[in-house]
């Protein structure tokens, strides 16, 4: 179809605000999907998605809308992931769009993650709609929050729309005003093709489908195309696009939306951000935003089974073909055996990647605190990246550690505001800006380490605001901090696993609780087993599990003898599967709850 | 009897400690929550069936069928039965297997309902050793524990059987009760010393699964058990009878040298013994067997002329030899290493060596001559232990 009749929008929004329910509801209006094969969340296709109730992998489907002026449309719908860590593809799905439904709950405002996204749409120059959700629910505010909504993208409050995307009202004007409002896209058809994949999974029998957009010129079925930012070469083997099933196409038109099936069996081949072109004439310069995925956070991943370790490492080598930001490489530790350090884009992509793990491979495994790259320089002048707290060097040795620092965006109720930057300040944050968004809302940003923010930050947040806050984080370069590595000595052996590198302040805190932890999961042995905080040789906080003083069956008579050895080979068993830490027995189960960093950045 | 020491009766442990026959009689009064034998109340009317069967399947017993070093009538309460009824079983053990002369012959007894006459008739019968269910000598940790008997009553009964003539007498104690206080125990302990029986076993109290005893702690209307706490109260034992001249022979056994319980070294010393009644188990060279559980099964076996064998396991010798160290390191004497070897020959030993030196090197077990122990000190960790040596 023409450029002039074409849209490709996406839909920010927070979780649970009813960006899937819209979606469906926008499939339903057009006729992309009849009434009968309508099932809830229709685009959200993966199980782990429909479980957790979030989108992670973007997808695209093209709807076709008869519009009031009488002319027919071409609208893309273009998914976009809703969490933090997925900032760049976000931004590279929202490159790939005209404009942005800016979708919001009526009854809860805006939220920090649809804040940082409206403002990637804002430099993107993105046409705006704002659209307020579930004005059917009773303690919907709608005029209360299309003020907000308006002071915030600028206009008036009456251009805010108003829907129920459950009861479909208020929905058709959705679609007429994306007709109206979005530009129609402005690319050369003359040019050569440049395309822009802004998402691509691996499938197992078809290998990578890049979702792309054709900015300029046309990809034709069967034509040698560039993956320009890889320097592969291959044939498009199929084109095609989503209505919302896959249909092959013969040509993408300048404009358009589809996927590309090339052959390509690993999706760090078919990058997002990446730009197609053809072969031969290429395009002089590819789209501008290419990124190599970054990893933010990492953490050693153990199989509870030493004899897991090859399923492990296949497991990892098959997720890695449809998650180009996963990185990983094999460590080993003397507590946990043999794994790996994986690196991630942040706590909610670790979460997925170990779920995925558990779930689809069957594998049982124990992780390690997550922990962030820190960059060291020697004091011989050399520089080095430490992602696993046992590989950095001894302090005589450090010149200066820089730590990757974030900039954070927390939107809470003004009530909040000063727990809000207690906490902040507690983690070792520098205020910035403060932004009402109302009278009651408030944005507030800081300055913080990302070491700060895996630890707890995300449920201390939730539970110092009853819920109401809600965070955002965008990375803000390296600074130089004093930080130490703070060890775990059981029985005066250090365990590698709960080496963690801390600001120099907050060692003894994570001592005196890593201490008491694990004082209360490690059973008591046969002897007394001090539990030690160290940074280096310095003791810094000590708890001793008592040795156990009976542990003998009270009798065992003739009656008895079967019944009792059962029980003892229960006991036998039982530690022939614990870690022995030297003289130390301790069970799995102390290490997975020592190690257990209660965050979910999922949740709101 | 004789005042010669007897194999087993030293309480130390024995290469080939004889043959025992065991006696189950399920009945009980009523049952305490504590309780997880298999025992029923309420079955009166069954006595006389059921010791019928019991006799007539003691009778037709096919197993290798040497003379009884020991025979032990535990239970339930086998005192429920009549005199004549348990002197008619102990006949049909005589019958089939034959006594020692020696033999210890022993019979558990509740504290109430057992008078003078009772234990005069038993020792005619041949019995010679009682033990009783005496748990407590305080009334509140009595009814805690569900016990209808007095403290007076116990004492009486522990008179009543020497009185009659009986040279064994044990007492049972049992100790760590969430009903018991520090000085409960002594109470109990103190009194027993001063009753002089020549054998007290004091057991901590166990939260068997299945009891409902189990459920009211997991329901949190009892407090579990504290083994820090039971512990304590072990090392008291260990005070009180010691100074009474009753030494500690097994984890929960005490007794004046020469009374220990040649049965029960028997069982510690992984002995051969034949056991006949509902749920009783036997032992015969590596085989472990049990008879049928519920007694109408039991009975209904017999008449039917079928094996009321409910099953059994066969034990290679690996198996053997870690049970044998499970059972033989509650004796404080420990086992012999020769003998065990003479039995389960060295390469079951020989796997087991590497832990045993660990064990020793950290004063957890030790040796005397070709014995191995569990140091005094590691007394009331022996699970630990033995779980190692499995």
């Amino acid at each position: 179809m023409d450029q002039a009749h074409q849209r490709a929008i996406a839909v920010i929004a927070h979780i649970d605000h009813g960006k899937s329910t819209l979606s469906d509801r926008l499939l339903q209006l057009t006729g992309t999907v009849s009434d009968r094969d309508m099932r809830e969340q229709y685009l959200d296709r993966m199980d782990l998605e429909r479980e957790r109730g979030i989108t992670i992998k973007a997808a695209a489907v093209r709807m076709e809308y008869a519009a009031n002026d009488g002319k027919r449309y071409e609208l893309n719908l273009i998914d976009t992931p809703g969490h933090v860590d997925f900032g760049y593809e976000v931004s590279r799905s929202l490159a790939a769009c005209d404009g942005v439904l800016l979708l919001v709950d009526a009854a809860q405002g805006i939220e920090a993650q649809t804040l940082t996204n409206l403002y990637l749409a804002v430099d993107a120059g993105l046409e705006i709609i704002p659209i307020l959700n579930k004005i059917d629910l009773p303690a919907a505010q709608p005029d209360k929050y299309a003020e907000e909504l308006a002071a915030l993208i600028g206009g008036n409050p009456d251009e805010v729309l108003r829907i129920s995307a459950k009861t479909g009202e208020g929905v058709p004007e959705v679609l007429e005003a994306i007709v109206e409002k979005v530009p129609a896209p402005t690319g050369d058809p003359h040019e050569p093709l440049r395309a822009l994949v802004f998402d691509s999974i691996y499938d197992s029998f078809r290998g990578v489908i890049a979702y792309l957009r054709v900015v300029d010129g046309r990809l034709t079925s069967r034509q040698q195309v560039r993956f320009m930012a890889a320097g592969l070469d291959v044939d498009a083997d199929e084109i095609g696009v989503m209505s919302p099933d896959a249909q092959a196409v013969e040509l993408l038109d300048t404009g358009e939306v589809g996927y590309l099936i090339s052959g390509i069996k690993d999706v760090g081949l078919a990058k997002v951000g990446d730009t197609v072109t053809v072969r031969p004439g290429s395009a002089a310069t590819a789209l501008p935003g290419y990124r190599e995925p970054k990893p933010m956070v990492y953490a050693g991943i153990y199989p509870t089974e030493g004899d897991d370790f090859p399923l492990l490492r296949d497991a990892l080598d098959k997720l890695k073909l449809n998650d180009a930001a996963l990185t990983y490489e094999p460590e080993s530790s003397g507590a946990l055996g043999f794994g790996f350090r994986c690196g991630f884009l942040g706590l909610l992509h670790m979460e997925i990647v170990r779920e995925r793990l558990e779930r689809e491979f069957g594998l049982s495994l124990i992780a390690t605190a997550p922990s962030v790259g820190y960059e060291i320089e020697l004091t011989d002048g050399v520089k080095k990246v430490v992602r696993n707290p046992t590989d950095m060097p001894d302090p005589s040795q450090i010149l200066e550690i820089q730590e990757p620092y974030v900039s954070v965006m927390i939107v809470t109720p003004t009530e909040f505001v000063g727990t809000v930057m207690q906490l902040c300040q507690e983690r070792r944050g520098e205020l910035k800006e403060m932004h009402y968004l109302s009278t009651e809302r408030v944005e507030i940003r800081y300055k913080m380490p990302l070491g700060e923010i895996i630890f707890d930050f995300f449920d201390r947040l939730k539970s110092l605001t009853k819920g109401y806050a809600s965070l955002d984080y965008e990375p803000a370069g390296l600074y130089g901090s004093s930080l130490v590595r703070v060890d775990v000595l059981l029985n005066q052996q250090p365990v590698d696993a709960f080496s963690t590198i801390v600001h120099r302040d907050k060692a003894y805190d994570y001592g005196k609780t890593m201490t008491e932890r694990l004082r209360k999961l490690i059973p008591r042995q046969l002897f007394d087993v001090p539990i030690q905080a160290a940074i280096g040789s310095r003791i810094i906080a000590r708890e001793t599990v008592k040795a156990k003083r009976k542990d003998v069956l009270a009798k065992c008579y003739g009656g008895d003898v079967s019944r009792k050895r059962k029980l003892l080979e229960r006991q036998k068993e039982g530690k022939r599967r614990m870690k022995q830490i030297g003289s130390v027995e301790v069970p799995q189960s102390a290490f997975i709850e020592a190690l257990r960093v209660d965050v979910d950045g999922s949740k709101t | 009897m004789s005042s010669v020491a007897v194999a087993g009766r030293t309480g130390e442990w024995l290469e080939s400690p004889g043959f025992g026959v065991y006696v189950h009689i399920p009945f009980c009064t009523h049952r305490c929550h504590y309780c997880d034998f298999n025992t029923y109340s309420g079955m009166e009317d069954q006595y006389e069936v059921y010791v019928e069967a019991l006799v007539a399947d003691i009778l037709r017993w096919e197993g290798p069928a040497p003379m009884a070093s020991s025979v032990f009538f535990g239970g339930g309460t086998p005192t429920l039965l009549p005199v004549g009824s348990l002197a008619r079983i102990l006949t049909a053990v005589r019958d089939r297997f034959g006594c020692a002369p020696d033999a210890e012959i022993t019979i558990e007894a509740n504290p109430e309902g057992t008078g003078e006459k009772v234990f005069a008739g038993l020792l005619d019968a041949g019995f010679n050793r009682v033990s009783f269910g005496v748990q407590s000598l305080v009334p509140s940790v009595l009814t805690g524990l569900g016990r209808m008997h007095s403290p007076a009553t116990a004492l009486r009964a522990i008179a009543a059987a020497r009185a009659a003539g009986f040279d064994d007498v044990n007492a049972d104690l049992i100790y760590g009760s969430p009903w018991e206080s520090t000085s409960d125990w002594r109470v109990s302990l103190e009194g027993i010393v001063e009753a002089e029986p020549n054998h007290v076993s004091a057991y901590a109290l166990t939260i068997e699964e299945g009891t409902p005893l189990a459920t009211l702690v997991a329901t949190g209307r009892v407090p579990d058990v504290d083994p820090d706490l039971q512990a304590d109260r072990h090392g008291t034992a260990e005070e009180l009878l010691g100074a009474a001249g009753l030494e500690r022979y097994e984890i929960s056994n005490w007794a004046r040298p020469g009374r220990a319980c040649r049965h029960n070294v028997l069982y510690w010393s992984a002995g051969d013994y034949a056991g006949f009644g509902a749920g009783a188990h036997g032992h015969v060279a590596g085989r472990r067997s049990w008879r049928r559980r519920l007694p109408r099964d039991f009975v209904a076996g017999v008449d039917a002329g079928t094996s009321t064998e409910a099953g059994a396991e066969v034990l290679d010798a690996d198996a053997r030899c870690g049970e044998a160290f499970m059972l033989g390191l509650r004796l404080a004497s420990g086992l012999d290493l020769a003998g065990m070897g003479r039995r389960y020959g060295a390469e079951p030993l020989a796997t087991r060596m590497p832990v045993v030196q660990e064990l020793t090197s950290r004063g957890l077990m030790e040796w005397e001559g070709s014995c191995l122990r569990i140091a005094p000190s590691a007394t009331m960790v022996a699970g630990d232990i033995c779980a190692r040596l499995l």
